[in-house]
């Protein structure tokens, strides 16, 4: 039996996702305990890492180039090479050891979709400003950025192979089903919600849990009494050498899905590979 | 374990904290059958005795601990009602931290001289495993469209208030870690306003204790235990009558509309303390009774 991530990236001229890839992989190992630290970059072009010092921290590079931005993930069941998978958005980072809930989730789940997430105060998210799709439509409030799946599971074969085909045919599938309120683009949050309701595996798939918690630092959702469009125009990213983050006021423990790319810098960088190496000595 | 309850008076030119500290006092001793003491300076001592309640307070109080009159810059606006009476005074409560050195019980409630305790909830809460707690809401009377943002957190993007008008504590290191933070906290007031994005200009037990509370737990909210919230008046509202355990209110919609509201064996946070002192003599003939 293997567990692994898998982070799928496909670099856009504006953003260095593979950069992203990189630091939420090095805070995987140094967060995460041996047997559930494993992670496995699919990229559609591995130049774009090879000027990182520590690329060891991906346990597998996948070169794949099939898809563009974010649709590459809809075959993550096909590209993963693990048995048990977690796959993420690459705008993330790990704060702490998170293996017990990867553990519930190899024991009781075959497919399993994050369906809430939380404020930087660690409310949870009620603000539908970002998701009058899901509203209007009545679709399940999933999110993609933690999903996990069994590779030879027949439920999640279904699911992906459904989803595949709403991320290839989005205005067919948003004139029949997303009438009430079409999104500009199907994402793949939409896809998913979209999969789930037409397979009706929402109970199945995204039954309420108090894990995994995933800190979404979109402006408008922080519960402020004013709207904001940057979360890093009102509070402040206070990274410490020791690899703790800390966003106004509040310690983060959870994992942190900090949407705005640029957070990531090289001093970030230096920071978790320094800790990676020293915990790699 | 000894356990009692702890009030400050410290009276300034314009109001007479001493008079809510008694009445105070006395309807916490009647619904919770606790001692209470109370903690207060020579000058507000003087004034108790030239103004002939010393004798009452006295008798109420099972100690009577004499501290220092803290020195404040805090000037504050209090209301008389809505209609805009009310003065400018100075707010004396910058010593509240030092409860954990002054006060005589090992579990201690300490609360504010315009809390008035009108049932025995709070008996609820001397056994509980926690060390320290304190109300994290605030309750209006009338409910939430009184209640401001700032109500419940101390700035737009900060943590949550709690509310120190009602603080159960037992004296031990921990708790004495708390009041010393809370201490440090207002000498640097200043400089945890800028941490912290709140409105520095005026020194606030509840942003010093929330702020406390916040580093204590790891600079995250804690999911401990709490004192249940703090149901309040406002100052623009008016404290009318009083008959056993029973406070009638006028309530103000804050456009100088007035409503008759009455209060029964609930515990509440009069504000307006000006109608609390003006009232002082028909509480304490009625509970005399």
């Amino acid at each position: 039996m293997s567990f692994g991530y898998l982070i799928v990236v496909s670099d856009k001229d504006d953003t260095n996702y593979a950069r992203l890839a990189y630091a939420l992989a090095l805070s995987i190992k140094n967060t995460q305990k041996e047997g559930f630290d494993k992670v496995a970059l699919v990229i559609d072009d591995p130049e774009r890492i090879k000027q990182y010092t520590s690329t060891w921290v991906f346990d597998e590079i996948i070169t794949w180039d099939k898809e563009k931005h974010w649709d590459g993930r809809s075959w993550m069941d096909v590209l993963t090479p693990w048995d048990y998978t977690v796959c993420l958005d690459a705008d993330m980072l790990f704060l702490r050891d998170y293996s017990h809930w990867v553990q519930y989730f190899i024991d009781n789940c075959e497919l399993y979709i994050a369906n809430k997430s939380f404020t930087y105060r660690d409310e949870v998210v009620t603000d539908y400003t970002y998701r009058k799709t899901f509203v209007e439509n009545e679709l399940p409030n999933l999110y993609s950025f933690y999903t996990f799946f069994v590779k030879d599971s027949l439920l999640a074969k279904e699911f992906f192979n459904l989803n595949r085909k709403i991320v290839k045919n989005p205005i067919e599938f948003s004139n029949n089903f997303l009438q009430n309120y079409k999104p500009k683009v199907v994402g793949t949050d939409e896809s998913f919600a979209l999969s789930a309701k037409i397979l009706d595996v929402t109970d199945e798939i995204a039954y309420p849990l108090e894990f995994p918690k995933v800190v979404h630092m979109k402006g408008m959702i922080q519960n402020w009494p004013y709207p904001a469009d940057k979360v890093s125009d009102h509070v402040g990213f206070y990274f410490s050498t020791k690899g703790e983050l800390k966003i106004g006021n509040y310690q983060q423990n959870n994992i942190v899905h900090y949407v705005e790319k640029d957070l990531i810098t090289l001093e970030t960088i230096n920071i978790l590979e320094e800790i990676a190496w020293k915990k790699n000595v | 374990m000894n356990k009692g309850v702890v009030i400050f008076a410290h009276n300034n030119r314009t109001l007479d904290y001493g008079r809510m500290a008694i009445l105070s006092g006395i309807l916490a001793k009647k619904n919770l059958d606790v001692p209470v003491s109370l903690i207060t300076d020579p000058f507000t001592v003087d004034w108790m005795k030239e103004d002939g309640i010393f004798e009452d307070a006295s008798k109420i109080f099972d100690k009577i601990i004499i501290s220092v009159q803290p020195d404040t810059k805090n000037i504050r606006k209090i209301h008389d009602g809505a209609s805009g009476d009310g003065a400018h005074c100075q707010f004396l409560n910058s010593n509240r931290s030092n409860v954990w050195d002054l006060t005589p019980y090992e579990r201690t409630l300490l609360i504010d001289s315009d809390y008035f305790i009108l049932s025995d909830n709070l008996n609820n809460y001397w056994n509980v495993d926690c060390d320290l707690m304190i109300s994290k809401k605030y309750n209006d009377i009338i409910g939430e469209e009184r209640t401001g943002y700032l109500d419940k957190r101390i700035s737009d993007t900060g943590i949550e208030m709690l509310w120190a008008t009602t603080v159960m504590f037992t004296k031990n290191e921990y708790t004495q870690t708390f009041f010393n933070l809370v201490d440090h906290i207002r000498e640097n007031y200043e400089r945890y306003g800028d941490i912290y994005r709140y409105d520095y200009r005026v020194y606030r037990n509840d942003i010093a204790f929330s702020i406390a509370n916040h580093i204590m737990n790891g600079f995250q909210e804690s999911d401990d235990y709490s004192l249940p919230p703090v149901l309040s008046t406002i100052d623009k509202d008016m404290l009318h009558d009083y008959d056993k355990n029973k406070l009638t209110f006028l309530i103000t919609d804050l456009k100088n509309n007035y409503a008759a509201a009455t209060i029964q064996n609930k515990d509440v946070h009069v504000m307006n303390k000006l109608s609390i002192v003006r009232n002082y003599k028909k509480i304490l003939k009625m509970e005399a009774q």
